[in-house]
């Protein structure tokens, strides 16, 4: 069974903001999934449609084979969700934070209590989970989130943007915290954010979204084998590599865009036959950011023809 | 109600008792209502003469069998059990108010509502649950204030008049009737509200419906235009209910994660 799939998923709002539009999806068990794109590409909604806050305006989605827009309660029985807006009570502490929440999943005291323990540790808020929420930073509060989406065993977590307002030390850390924690459980990560460097640390499967419309799905090897020009190769040379297609970087290096490593014996032995001096040959494989420009581009270029 | 729900209404309970402001509403106004007041009555009574004419125009007003032997005995009594329960009511009222906009609207405003909604309860539930919270500290503080205030009025009559008082059948359906229909009455008009209203301030001001109606009746009862008596509180208060039971009815009905989140 697919933990995720969603099949032409639209949602227009009220306004008139066609917020997603036409999202085919399809999600294997245990994949953490970076549902990556800038604000206001269509990321929360997509999380709300997936766990029937919102009803789609077409299409449809499901999780592990339930179809949240009819039974959410389902939907909510397996899953694990971080919001910006889903806040804890400020007047309880961390620890009854997470007992209460372990309770509404019908999860007896003696266990919630043991569970609760657990993860406090593994987030590093063993002592201040006697404190009242009210004290914590950011970061602490984020980090309490992530176990309170985890007190149940959830078989997917989602999770809209657990980083932000992270510095990025602290972003570094959450992530790990997220990745070991998914690893333990075998849970699926559904993990939307903006910053495309973080998910790149910890994602095995990415949706990259602009304004609503999937631009591309699939591993980093598949998204890359995708792009026209799969590396970027940068040269030290005496002068600019005459008879190819070249640019210029700011340390005075060239940078060169090939479909293949395949390609890079033939440029090498062009440049070294034009009697240019070559001191220095890299080569680098594209990284998710570069990705997600290069698709940017493809899709207005292609938009325009 | 499930475990699940249990836990609901065990967290906003112990929300309002633990919030300073919000649990000192809860404090004065019972205080108030069922202590300060009936105290002023009856040290009022105590201390004017007979002869002054204010005795006299509430003896107009209020019904007491004069030959009965004492007169400030008697007037006591009919203050305690015609004029003090209509200020009575103002405590349920007001304590549903408080406890229905802190659990809906708190909620809200604290951005705590989206994480209830992400568990494994319908909205149906949920919302039974909160009712049934409000519900029952409300009734919780009205039958404290009750007891608090016969044993207050008991020890102060005593003192004052070697006698004691009895309350009428009139308390009874205060108590058993009208007090649980205005209550739920009360959560159910906040819970209306609750969709709309962003602040728990603003969704409180809703009781104002509730609370001017009393008010007229108070009035209504010092100038003598209507009279309570036990066949006028049972008329106003299975009409309550009635108007209570439709409005819990569909309370929950028609809402939506994507009209409560708004
Ligand atoms: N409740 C709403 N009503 C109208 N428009 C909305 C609403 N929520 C979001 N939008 C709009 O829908 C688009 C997608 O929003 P969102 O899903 O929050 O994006 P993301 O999470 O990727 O930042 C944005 O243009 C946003 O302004
Ligand atoms: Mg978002």
């Amino acid at each position: 069974m697919k933990a995720v799939t969603a099949d032409n998923l639209s949602k227009t709002y009220e306004s008139g903001k066609r917020a997603l539009d036409d999202v085919s999806l399809s999600l294997n068990q245990g994949e953490i999934f970076g549902f990556l794109g800038p604000n206001g590409s269509g990321k929360t909604t997509t999380v709300k449609l997936l766990n029937g806050m919102l009803t789609p305006s077409g299409g449809e989605c499901s999780v592990f084979g339930v179809n949240p827009a009819v039974s959410p309660e389902t939907v909510h029985g397996m899953s694990g969700v971080i919001t910006e807006h889903a806040q804890m009570y400020d007047n309880l502490t961390g620890f009854q934070n997470l007992t209460f929440f372990a309770s509404l999943f019908g999860i007896d005291a003696g266990e919630a209590a043991q569970r609760a323990r657990s993860l406090l540790e593994q987030i590093d808020l063993a002592e201040a989970g006697n404190r009242k929420l009210a004290t914590y930073s950011t970061g602490m509060r984020q980090r309490l989130s992530l176990a309170r989406a985890m007190i149940h065993r959830p078989r997917i977590l989602f999770l809209d943007e657990p980083t932000s307002g992270l510095d990025p030390e602290s972003a570094r850390q959450a992530n790990g915290m997220i990745r070991d924690l998914a690893r333990q459980d075998g849970t699926t990560v559904f993990l939307c954010t903006h910053q495309l460097r973080y998910a790149e640390e910890i994602c095995t499967y990415y949706g990259l979204v602009d304004s609503g419309t999937l631009l591309a799905s699939g591993d980093i090897e598949s998204l890359r084998a995708g792009l026209s020009s799969g590396l970027t190769v940068t040269l030290r040379t005496d002068r600019p590599p005459v008879g190819v297609e070249h640019g210029k970087l700011p340390d005075g290096r060239y940078s060169v865009q090939v479909a293949s490593a395949e390609e890079i014996p033939r440029l090498v032995r062009r440049i070294v036959e034009a009697g240019i001096k070559l001191y220095h040959v890299s080569a680098q494989r594209p990284t998710l950011e570069e990705i997600y420009f290069a698709l940017i581009e493809q899709k207005s270029t292609g938009g325009a023809a | 109600m499930n475990k699940q729900q249990l836990a609901l209404i065990k967290k906003d309970v112990r929300g309002i008792t633990s919030n300073k402001r919000l649990f000192s509403v809860l404090l004065i106004i019972p205080l108030f209502m069922a202590v300060v007041l009936p105290t002023i009555f009856l040290l009022t009574i105590t201390f004017t003469p007979l002869e002054s004419g204010d005795l006299q125009d509430l003896l107009a007003i209020l019904p007491v069998d004069l030959p009965n032997s004492d007169l400030r005995v008697a007037l006591t009594g009919a203050l305690l059990n015609k004029i003090v329960p209509l200020f009575f009511l103002m405590i349920p009222i007001m304590s549903a108010s408080v406890m229905a906009a802190s659990s809906f609207v708190g909620e809200k405003e604290k951005r705590t509502l989206e994480t209830l909604l992400y568990c494994p309860l319908s909205l149906k539930q949920i919302y039974r649950a909160k009712i049934l919270a409000s519900f029952a500290l409300s009734m919780f503080v009205s039958l404290l204030s009750f007891a608090a205030m016969l044993i207050v009025v008991e020890a102060e009559l005593w003192i004052t008049m070697r006698n004691w008082f009895l309350p009428a059948i009139e308390w009874l359906l205060i108590i058993l009737l009208v007090a649980p229909a205005l209550s739920l009455i009360a959560i159910t008009l906040i819970v209306r509200g609750s969709a709309k209203a962003q602040t728990v301030e603003e969704s409180q001001q809703r009781s104002v419906f509730l609370i001017l109606p009393i008010l007229m009746l108070i009035v209504g009862q010092f100038m003598g235009v209507l009279l309570l008596n036990a066949w006028i509180l049972l008329g106003l208060g299975a009409a309550f209910a009635a108007i209570a039971v439709v409005l819990v009815r569909t309370s929950a009905g028609g809402y939506t994660y994507e009209k409560i989140l708004k």
